[in-house]
């Protein structure tokens, strides 16, 4: 009798979710009586890492094409701001595409200069990083922008619908719209095929320059979203929203099994990855550590989950 | 407080300040008047009534540094001593929205007192209701979230002496100057009240106590990494400037390299807050005269007692002040250890034998 063994990468894709239980099993057993397993901390986690795990999505799109974002945490910053900055003049639905706009026309600019001025990504937006950021300085004054439109409040921040949190609803909404393209479209297929082999994707017929362009846009309206999202949770803008997600977020999609160099991404996995990386600082944090020891743990932990759902054996 | 923390908070809307007088006296955010943090104190029966009570803090940092180990060190002994487990230490990296995250966290534990900084007046008004309305018995570091009142919705600010802080500063280049000649004044070109006091009480003193002193060259500052080049036009301009206040240790080892470029021995430096290289300058008989800093540790004990006094139900001062030290080549050591509870670098320690 021949039993047969599952190959390789799906074992290394089940190791995020591995590594997400025992870390989760780990917490539980060594802060059962500090609140870890209470309904309102794992609320929190989901919570907090909400506006991270949208913005997961759109970097599953961008490193999936064999592209980076290194803007999104700065497209965040000035979505939210100039939502808010709208919204103190007009009506908040119009904020809010106003917010939406910024992000994608952030991401149109980025891709239109990766795609048809041929540049690579990662110097592109490492320069957009900062014109971005610094047009989010300039725009607030430095100033946090107040946000007291309560309708939107409720809808991006702190409101529930049918007792769900509505930042649950929109991170849902976002995965699995983003799951779907990703998953179940021609256009997704596309981009695991440019990030695999760009040259051979070009010469079967994929118009690459296009959807390297699209993708970028995808990050940046996932950067407008999740700067609606915090500009809800927070009732304010600020120009340092964003900035301490850049690493987080890109940790968690590689965490999540998706690779750097393209041609292979899941959202699932960015959730989950997403998720660890808030239940680590989550975790930490509740075991009284101090704020080094916590930076070092999770720095550890996460090289850890990478090494592991990453390693290629045949480098 | 440290200098980045200041350059980067430099954008608290604490627009209150602005429209006030120069006040001769440390005054709150809102105006509130000091009470001098040595007051705030819970003694041996009180500290008894809170032993064994199982009471719990959390310490939410707005960052991490020398200052903010300090003021953790102060904190924690106070609660030792009066028997309160610290149950969470965190740093937002001057990010509001962690900060959020970081209280939420904290609240899992149930604490019964928050210290914290909070990073911005707006933002941490939502942030921290969520504590206020769990019962925690909030105490503030330096900053206070817009529309909260005291004492429904805090215990107490704490923060240093802002006003004998610039004006020892004043004190100190005027001794070493003799009380006679021109002045730059180099200041934080930001609202921002913590800075915003110093810089003024420096500059108020030496016009109004010391007559044969006179500021001849104003020039304001927002990003320390500009100083060396701000120095080095003002000299250009003010060939004759016998002392120079810099509004915080970063910008000032600008001023430092400017002189050291020029070849300049004779004017004085006199800055707010500990730096090595600073202080290895002035006891190396440099240009560096003073540094006056605050009493971190201090604030920290403060904090803790007035959380302390809270879940006992005693009465809070709504704006505390924690004494300023100046610290001058002869006191360097002694003045390290006041501030930061640290004996000062090695380096300083060495130059001094």
């Amino acid at each position: 009798m021949s039993i047969s063994l599952p190959n390789r990468a799906v074992l290394q894709g089940l190791i995020v979710y591995a590594g997400f239980v025992l870390i989760f099993l780990f917490f539980a057993v060594m802060l059962w009586d500090r609140g870890f397993l209470s309904a309102q901390n794992l609320t929190n986690i989901v919570l907090q890492t909400a506006p991270a795990t949208v913005l997961a999505v759109g970097l599953v799109f961008v490193l999936a094409a064999g592209e980076i974002d290194l803007s999104f945490g700065a497209a965040v910053a000035l979505s939210a701001i100039v939502a808010a900055m709208v919204m103190r003049v007009t009506v908040w639905p119009v904020g809010v595409a106003a917010g939406l706009a910024t992000g994608m026309a952030v991401g149109f600019v980025n891709g239109a200069i990766v795609a048809y001025v041929r540049l690579p990504s990662f110097l592109v937006t490492l320069a957009t990083m900062g014109v971005v950021a610094g047009i989010a300085r300039e725009l607030s004054n430095l100033q946090s922008i107040p946000v007291t439109a309560d309708t939107f409040i409720g809808i991006f921040g702190g409101g529930k619908l049918l007792g769900i949190p509505s930042l649950v609803i929109w991170t849902v909404l976002a995965l699995l719209i983003g799951h779907l393209v990703f998953r179940e479209t021609r256009y997704g297929a596309h981009i695991l095929a440019t990030g695999d082999n760009p040259r051979a994707a070009l010469v079967s017929g994929i118009r690459v320059a296009r959807l390297r362009l699209s993708v970028l846009v995808v990050s940046g309206a996932c950067a407008g979203l999740a700067g609606l999202l915090y500009a809800g949770r927070l009732q304010a803008a600020r120009y340092t929203l964003g900035e301490s997600d850049l690493m987080t977020v890109i940790a968690a999609v590689i965490v999540g099994g998706t690779a750097l160099s393209g041609g292979r991404g899941t959202i699932p996995g960015a959730l989950v990855g997403s998720l660890m990386m808030g239940m680590l600082s989550n975790g930490l944090i509740l075991m009284g550590l101090s704020v080094s020891w916590q930076m070092i743990i999770k720095g550890l932990i996460v090289l850890a989950a990478v090494a592991v759902s990453l390693r290629d054996p045949n480098r | 407080m440290t200098c980045t923390s200041r350059n980067l908070l430099a954008s608290l809307s604490v627009l209150a300040f602005l429209a006030m007088p120069v006040s001769a006296q440390t005054v709150g955010p809102s105006g509130e008047a000091a009470t001098p943090s040595s007051s705030v104190t819970l003694d041996e029966a009180q500290a008894s009534e809170l032993q064994g009570r199982g009471l719990k803090a959390a310490l939410l940092w707005h960052d991490q540094s020398d200052f903010v180990n300090a003021v953790t060190a102060g904190a924690s002994d106070e609660f030792a001593r009066l028997g309160i487990e610290v149950v969470a230490t965190t740093s937002a990296g001057f990010d509001s929205a962690r900060q959020l995250a970081d209280i939420e966290t904290a609240l899992a534990l149930k604490p019964d007192i928050m210290l914290s900084l909070p990073l911005d007046p707006v933002s941490s008004a939502v942030a921290f209701e969520k504590a206020s309305a769990a019962g925690v018995k909030l105490v503030f570091l330096s900053n206070l979230p817009s529309g909260y009142e005291h004492p429904s919705d805090y215990a107490a600010i704490v923060t240093d002496d802002l006003f004998q802080m610039g004006k020892q500063a004043a004190d100190t280049l005027a001794t070493a100057m003799e009380g006679t000649g021109e002045v730059g004044w180099i200041y934080h070109d930001a609202a921002y009240y913590v800075t915003n006091q110093r810089d003024n009480a420096f500059k108020t003193t030496i016009e109004t106590d010391y007559p044969d002193m006179t500021i001849v060259a104003e020039a304001g500052i927002s990003d320390p990494a500009r100083a060396e080049e701000i120095a080095n036009a003002m000299l250009l301009q003010n060939p004759d400037l016998g002392g120079i206040y810099v509004t915080w240790a970063g910008p000032a080892e600008g001023v430092l390299a400017a002189l050291r470029a020029n070849g300049n021995k004779t004017t004085r430096i006199v800055t707010l807050d500990l730096s090595e290289p600073i202080a290895l300058d002035m006891v190396k008989g440099g240009n560096v005269v003073g540094i006056v800093a605050d009493e971190a540790y201090e604030l920290g004990r403060a904090m803790a007692a007035a959380g302390g006094r809270a879940v006992l139900g005693l009465e809070t001062p709504p704006f505390v002040v924690a004494p300023a030290v100046s610290v001058t080549a002869e006191n360097v050591n002694e003045g390290w250890n006041t501030s930061l509870h640290l004996d000062a670098p090695k380096s300083v320690l060495d130059a001094l034998q």
